[in-house]
């Protein structure tokens, strides 16, 4: 049996009777009951029946307690109007035309008639009037959290012992996510209240790949002090399902990729490593590739090359020469609310050293820098 | 695993005009683009790796000196979702150990270890041996691994050495606002397996409008 309990008070009677409860909306609450608790809902504005929706019809229409006994919900809610069903416009105004106003009404009418016209919608709502249908609860359980914690009596200062607990947490949470098929979609640990967080690129319970990363991340940065409190958070999400075709390209395996990212991270550091973007904006070397024929590839030399230039000649601290050729000026400006914003006059040079190289004057200090070259 | 790679060169025009056989990358090897600034270099690599990543494969470009242009290589076609870009902040033996984990990794379509304009004395102290421990792993593997650099490196390691010499640039159009339209590049394949070719490469840069 189900009961249904209306009033603003809903939820926190409704948590007396069960830990199970389908808040429908904010005063209507619906839990399994037993017959031994019902004598406690009197005095409330409440319903039990056989099914879910008959006792929420019955709590949110009817006064007082309402019991409805197994196979009399048509009788007892056919006295009910026909708008307490939930709204349809549409076929509420064919009821009125057809002169049905309760509950009782439309119960009555035969069912493959009311099919062929009103369609699935109108068979719903039938089976409401009638109090027959049937649906499981649906309980708003709160969110689990995968999390393992410790506070050790003896510091752990060497990285060998504090995988080794590490793992163990990891093979407990993930036993746990793989008992509800979910899998982690990031990680948390948190060792001396300093935490760090291991966005994974797909979702996954491989406690060996977990470790490989926790171990690549503690590499690249080891705990400041010796460990006396780790916490260990594992992010649920949905695992990941793969369909492989026989012609795609073989691609890298993301685990094995990931910890190669992993270790190449931990080599060249944590920015420089991944794929490159263009953003929607006009910065140089920022910005989407115009639709035009501009195939000329382009070099960068990261930072700029502070150059010195006359009518003639050209030096930096890479190279030097007679200028050639030159283009432009091209000028460019932007972004100038920000502090990072740029203003500049760009040239193409042609140098005696037989490069192409992309000169700009910078305008508000008016130094002169080479940014790359054409190749 | 020597299959070639045959190439769509859609920017690289002259390319077009080599036979099919002499212009693939060999899978399973190492090549090498040579060739000084401004020589077409870096046109080559971004259309290889356009073609690779037009194919769905995925790429990765290891950028010792930090110089990549995301720009110019979307323009002709480098799909950047798919390429992993590993900066290297001008340490070339970062650059090495980071080429040497991704061949290990396996799955990519071409691994691009780009060492233009890295200083002769850490090029020098790069060992030979390291190039035939390249050579070896890549070989069981449908990877090609491409070698840019200003001098050829890998020597007799690589099975196709695309040479780029320079050409002096052509500017179009009137003073002050000249366009930097044309610019020819021979372009010199040696080929462990096809005889040598001599063709012209020709690049090109319109205004952005």
């Amino acid at each position: 049996m189900f009961a249904c309990i209306h009033g603003p008070d809903a939820a926190r009677l409704a948590d007396s009777f069960s830990p199970f409860v389908e808040m429908v909306d904010q005063n209507t609450a619906v839990f399994s009951i037993t017959a031994r608790q019902l004598g406690r809902l009197k005095g409330a504005r409440a319903a039990v029946a056989a099914t879910v929706e008959a006792a929420i019809l019955a709590a949110r229409n009817l006064p007082g307690y309402t019991f409805i006994p197994p196979g009399e919900e048509a009788r007892v809610l056919g006295a009910l109007p026909i708008d307490t069903l939930p709204p349809d416009p549409e076929l509420f105004e064919t009821f009125l035309l057809w002169g049905i106003r309760s509950l009782e009404d439309l119960a009555r009418l035969p069912s493959d008639a009311l099919a062929s016209r009103l369609g699935a919608r109108g068979m719903w709502l039938q089976r409401l009037a009638r109090g027959a249908f049937e649906r499981p609860l649906r309980p708003q359980l709160p969110a689990a959290v995968y999390e393992e914690s410790a506070d050790l009596e003896h510091p752990i200062k060497l990285r060998e012992p504090l995988l080794f607990l590490i793992a163990r947490f990891l093979q407990d949470l993930t036993a746990r996510l793989k008992s509800q098929s979910l899998a982690a979609a990031s990680l948390y640990l948190t060792l001396n209240g300093s935490q760090r967080r291991h966005s994974l690129p797909f979702p996954t319970r491989d406690v060996k790949l977990l470790l490989k990363l926790v171990e690549h991340s503690l590499e690249r940065q080891p705990p400041e002090a010796p460990v006396t409190r780790i916490r260990l958070e594992l992010i649920p999400t949905e695992p990941r399902r793969v369909q492989h075709g026989l012609f795609t390209p073989a691609a890298p395996e993301p685990e094995k990729l990931e910890l190669t990212l992993g270790k190449i991270r931990g080599l060249v550091g944590e920015k420089n490593v991944g794929y490159p973007e263009l953003f929607d904006t006009h910065r140089p070397g920022f910005s989407r590739p115009a639709k035009s024929r501009s195939y000329l590839a382009f070099r960068y030399f990261r930072p700029p090359l502070e150059a010195r230039i006359t009518a003639e000649r050209l030096w930096t601290r890479m190279f030097q020469g007679k200028i050639l050729q030159i283009a432009g000026p091209w000028r460019s400006s932007g972004d100038w609310w920000r502090p990072d914003s740029w203003n500049r006059d760009e040239y193409d040079l042609a140098l005696s050293d037989g490069a192409l190289y992309r000169l700009y004057l910078d305008r508000p200090s008016k130094n002169w820098f080479v940014e790359g070259v054409y190749d | 695993m020597a299959a070639a790679f045959p190439l769509g060169w859609r920017h690289v025009e002259a390319l077009d005009t080599l036979s099919a056989g002499s212009r693939d990358f060999p899978r399973g090897r190492i090549s090498e683009i040579i060739g000084t600034r401004s020589s077409g270099r870096t046109s080559v690599l971004h259309a290889l790796l356009a073609a690779s990543t037009g194919r769905g494969e995925y790429a990765a470009l290891v950028d010792t000196k930090d110089s990549f242009d995301a720009c110019s290589a979307a323009a002709v076609g480098v799909e950047l979702s798919r390429l992993i870009w590993v900066r290297c902040g001008g340490n070339a033996e970062h650059a090495l150990r980071a080429a040497d984990l991704l061949i290990q990794a396996g799955g990519f379509g071409v691994v691009a270890l780009d060492l233009a304009e890295v200083a002769p004395s850490a090029l020098n102290r790069i060992p030979s041996t390291a190039w035939f421990r390249f050579r070896r792993a890549v070989e069981s593997t449908p990877t090609i691994l491409t070698v840019v650099a200003d001098h050829p490196l890998a020597k007799s390691c690589s099975s196709l050495t695309v040479k780029m010499p320079q050409r002096p640039a052509v500017f179009t159009g009137h003073a002050p606002f000249l366009l930097l339209s044309a610019q020819a590049a021979a372009t010199s394949l040696e080929s462990k397996s096809a005889d040598a070719a001599v063709r012209c490469a020709r690049l090109q840069k319109c205004d952005a409008g």
